[in-house]
C-alpha cells in the first residue's frame, strides 16, 4: 500500500466515517484551525513580549538583589547535585535488584531518552533562556546540569546500605538551603516564581506528614482522636482557602502581638500546610481503605506491633496507592500559592507580572495579556511536569498491576 | 466420659489431648458472637504439645473463626484460651505473647506485596525478635530450602504462583519459631496442581513434631496426618475422634451427613 493510500485509509477510518462524522470533524477541525492560528499568530507576530524580556528577573526571582544572588546559584547547585546522587543511588540499586550489569546507553540514547522525558522542562528552560540578555542564566543552567551528572555518576557508586544517611542529607541539604537563602535576603522581599516554588516546596513537604496523622487519626480507636480529626478535616475543607489567606493576613495581628507575628510568607505557609492537610488526610484515608483487612491480620499474626504494622506494611502501600491523587494535590497546591499573593500582596509571580504592565513604559498598553500568558506558561511546565514525573513514578512502583 | 465408654472410641472426647500428652492449648467454654448471630457455642477442646488436630466442617460451622480466636484475630464473648500456659485476656502484653508464639497461615497467603520474599520472611524476627539482618537472612534461607524455594528469594510475591506464595507464608511464620501453627483453610484458594506441594510442606512439619490446628478440606492430609479429627458444625464441636474412628465409624447422624456428601 502506498504512503497516500494509507493516509486516505485513515482518514476515512478516523475523521469521515459516516455523513455526521464527516460534519464533525469539518466543523471542530475548522474551529480548531482558527484557534490555532490565532494563537501562532500572537505567540509569533502581534504579542509583544518586550514586556517579559524587561522584567524576565522581576517574574522569575522578584527583588532579589544582585549581591546575593550568589546564594540562589549555591541553593541550585546543591539541589542539583544532592538529587542526582540519590538518583544515581536508586538506579544502581534497581539494576542491582534486577540483577541486570550496568544498563549502557549510549550517549545520544541517554540525551533523547531524557527530552522525551523532560520535554516540558526543558521547553520552559530554553524559552526563558531565549529571553534573558545575559550570560549567567546559562552558565547556572549549564553547571547544574554538570552537577545533577555529576551527582548521578557518584550515587552509583555509594554503599549499598546508604539509603538512611541519603534521607538525612536530603533534609539537611533542604534545611540548609532554606537557611542560606533565607539568611540573606528576608522572606517579605521574595518574590517572582521563586516564591511560588517557595511555598509551594514547603507547604508540600509539612502538609504531608500532618495529613498522614489526620488519616490515621480519623481510623483511630479512640474516639476523641477520630472526633478531633474528623473535625480538623471537615473545618478545613469547609472553608474557601482565600478566606483563610486574608483571615491570618488581617485578622492575626487582633490575636497575637505584632512583636511574633511571623511574616507574610510564613503565615501563607501555615495556612497552606493546614488547609492542604485536610485533603491529604482524605486522599490517605483512600490509601488506607485499599489495602486489604489481610495485610493487618497477617502482620497481627506476626506479633507486629501497631505501630510497626502501621508504617512497614500499611502505609507503605496505601500511598502508593495513591500517588497520582498525592500528586494531584501537590499540584493544585502550587497553583494555588497565587492566592497568596492576592490575598496578602506578596510579590508572588502572579502580581509581578500585573505589576510590570503598570510599568512607566508598558503603561497603558495593553500587555497583560502577554504578561499573564507568560505566567501561565511558567506554571503549566511545572505542573505538567510534576504531572509527568508521578506517571513516571507510578509505573515503576507498579500501581495497578500487582 | 460415659459416652465415650458406650462408643468405645479413641479420644473421642475433645478436652482429652494427644501428642505427647502435655497441653499446648485449652480451649473451655466459650463462646462467640458476631452481632446477634452466636459463630461459636460452648467450644471445649484440648491440643497436645506436638499433636496435630484437623478441624473439618461445612462452610459457616465456625472452623475459621475458632482459630482466629486462638490468637486474638478475633475477640472470643466468654470462656477461657490458654495458650501454652498464657491465658488470652485484654492485656496487651498477653495478646502479643501469644501472637509471638502462634504462627497462622491463611487461605489467601497475606504475602506483604511490597516486600520481597526475603524481606517478608525477615521482617518479623528483625523488629519483633530483634535478629540482626544477617542472621535473619540466614535463618529466612534455611526456611526457603525447607519449602524448597530458596531460588526465589529476591522475588515479590506478586511474580510467585499461588503454592509458592503458600509456603513463603508458612516460612514467613517458621520465621518466628513459633510453638503452634494454626492453618486457615491454606490451600482453598490453590489452583489444584499446586495443593500438593503445600500440603508436603505442612507433612515434613507435622513429622518435625510442630503442634498444628489444620482447617482443611483436605480429608487425603486429615486421614494421613492428623492425630485427631475435629468435626465443627452450627458453631458446635459435634464430634472428635482418631481419623480412623472418624473415618469409618463415625458415630453422630451430622458426621455421617458431612462425610457422605464430600465422600
Amino acid at each position: 500500500m502506498s504512503r497516500s493510500e494509507r493516509v486516505t485509509d485513515w482518514l476515512k477510518a478516523n475523521l469521515f466515517r459516516s455523513t455526521a462524522d464527516s460534519i464533525v470533524s469539518v466543523v471542530v477541525g475548522a474551529i480548531a484551525l482558527f484557534v490555532l492560528f490565532r494563537i501562532v499568530r500572537f505567540v509569533f507576530v502581534t504579542g509583544r513580549w518586550e514586556i517579559v524580556e524587561t522584567n524576565l528577573s522581576l517574574y522569575v526571582t522578584g527583588a532579589w538583589p544582585d549581591a546575593e544572588m550568589w546564594r540562589l546559584v549555591a541553593t541550585v547547585l546543591l539541589a542539583a547535585f544532592v538529587s542526582g546522587l540519590i538518583a544515581g543511588f536508586i538506579a544502581r540499586s534497581r539494576e542491582i535488584e534486577a540483577g541486570v550489569e550496568a544498563v549502557s546507553l549510549s550517549p545520544r540514547a541517554r540525551i533523547i531518552e531524557l527530552v522525551v522525558r523532560l520535554w516540558p522542562l526543558l521547553l520552559g528552560l530554553a524559552l526563558v533562556l531565549a529571553l534573558t540578555r545575559t550570560v549567567m542564566p546559562v552558565l547556572l543552567v549549564v553547571s547544574a546540569a554538570v552537577a545533577v551528572v555529576l551527582g548521578r555518576m557518584l550515587g552509583r557508586l555509594l554503599p549499598r546500605r546508604s539509603p538512611p544517611w541519603l534521607a538525612a542529607l536530603a533534609v539537611v541539604t533542604l534545611l540548609g538551603v532554606v537557611w542560606l537563602m533565607a539568611n540573606g535576603v528576608g522572606l517579605e522581599s521574595w518574590g517572582g516564581m521563586l516564591l511560588n516554588i517557595f511555598l509551594a516546596a514547603f507547604s508540600i513537604t509539612l502538609c504531608f506528614p500532618l495529613g498522614v496523622m489526620l488519616a490515621l487519626g480519623r481510623r483511630s480507636k479512640y474516639p476523641v482522636v477520630r472526633l478531633l480529626s474528623v473535625g480538623y478535616i471537615e473545618l478545613f475543607r469547609g472553608a474557601p482557602l482565600i478566606a483563610l489567606l486574608l483571615m491570618v493576613d488581617v485578622a492575626i495581628g487582633f490575636f497575637l502581638p505584632q512583636s511574633i507575628v511571623p511574616s507574610s510568607p510564613v503565615r501563607a505557609i501555615i495556612v497552606f500546610i493546614l488547609f492542604t492537610a485536610a485533603y491529604m488526610a482524605e486522599v490517605v484515608r483512600g490509601g488506607l481503605q485499599s489495602v486489604p483487612g489481610g495485610q493487618v491480620e497477617a502482620a497481627k499474626a506476626l506479633g507486629l506491633s501497631p505501630i510497626s504494622t502501621t508504617f512497614r506494611i500499611v502505609l507503605p502501600q496505601a500511598l502508593r496507592n495513591v500517588i497520582p491523587a498525592i500528586v494531584g494535590q501537590s499540584i493544585s497546591l502550587f497553583k494555588d500559592t497565587t492566592l497568596a499573593g492576592a490575598a496578602m500582596g506578596l510579590a508572588d509571580l502572579l502580581n509581578s507580572a500585573q505589576a510590570s504592565t503598570a510599568q512607566e513604559q508598558f503603561r497603558g498598553q495593553g500587555l497583560i495579556v502577554e504578561s499573564l500568558v507568560f505566567v501561565l506558561f511558567l506554571f503549566w511546565v511545572g505542573a505538567y511536569t510534576m504531572s509527568r514525573e508521578s506517571q513516571r513514578l507510578e509505573r515503576r512502583l507498579g500501581v495497578g498491576n500487582r | 466420659m460415659s459416652d465415650e465408654m458406650m462408643t468405645g472410641s479413641v479420644m473421642s472426647d475433645a478436652t482429652q489431648v494427644g501428642g505427647d500428652g502435655e497441653v499446648m492449648i485449652e480451649v473451655s467454654a466459650m463462646d462467640k458472637f458476631f452481632g446477634d448471630f452466636q459463630a461459636l457455642k460452648n467450644i471445649d477442646v484440648k491440643v497436645g504439645r506436638r499433636e496435630v488436630v484437623v478441624v473439618i466442617g461445612p462452610s459457616g460451622s465456625g472452623k475459621s473463626t475458632l482459630i482466629r480466636c486462638i490468637n486474638r484475630l478475633e475477640e472470643h464473648d466468654a470462656g477461657r484460651i490458654i495458650v501454652d500456659g498464657t491465658e488470652l485476656s485484654d492485656d496487651v502484653r498477653n495478646i502479643q505473647e501469644i501472637r509471638r508464639e502462634t504462627g497462622m497461615v491463611f487461605q489467601q497467603f497475606n504475602l506483604f506485596p511490597h516486600l520481597t520474599v526475603m524481606e517478608n520472611i525477615t521482617l518479623a524476627p528483625r523488629l519483633v525478635r530483634k535478629l540482626p539482618a544477617a542472621e535473619a537472612e540466614a535463618k529466612a534461607m534455611q526456611l526457603l530450602e525447607r519449602v524448597r524455594i530458596p531460588e526465589q528469594a529476591d522475588k515479590y510475591p506478586g511474580q510467585l504462583s499461588g503454592g509458592q506464595q503458600q509456603r513463603v507464608a508458612i516460612a514467613r511464620s517458621l520465621a518466628m519459631q513459633p510453638k503452634v501453627m494454626l492453618f486457615d483453610e491454606p490451600t482453598s484458594a490453590l489452583d489444584p496442581e499446586m495443593i500438593n506441594e503445600v500440603l508436603e510442606v505442612m507433612m515434613d512439619l507435622a513429622r518435625e513434631g510442630m503442634t498444628m490446628i489444620v482447617v482443611t478440606h483436605e480429608m487425603g492430609f486429615a486421614r494421613e496426618v492428623a492425630d485427631r479429627v475435629v468435626f465443627m458444625a452450627d458453631g458446635q464441636i459435634v464430634e472428635v475422634g482418631t481419623p480412623e474412628h472418624f473415618f469409618t465409624n463415625p458415630q453422630e447422624p451430622r458426621t455421617r451427613e458431612f462425610l457422605s456428601q464430600i465422600l
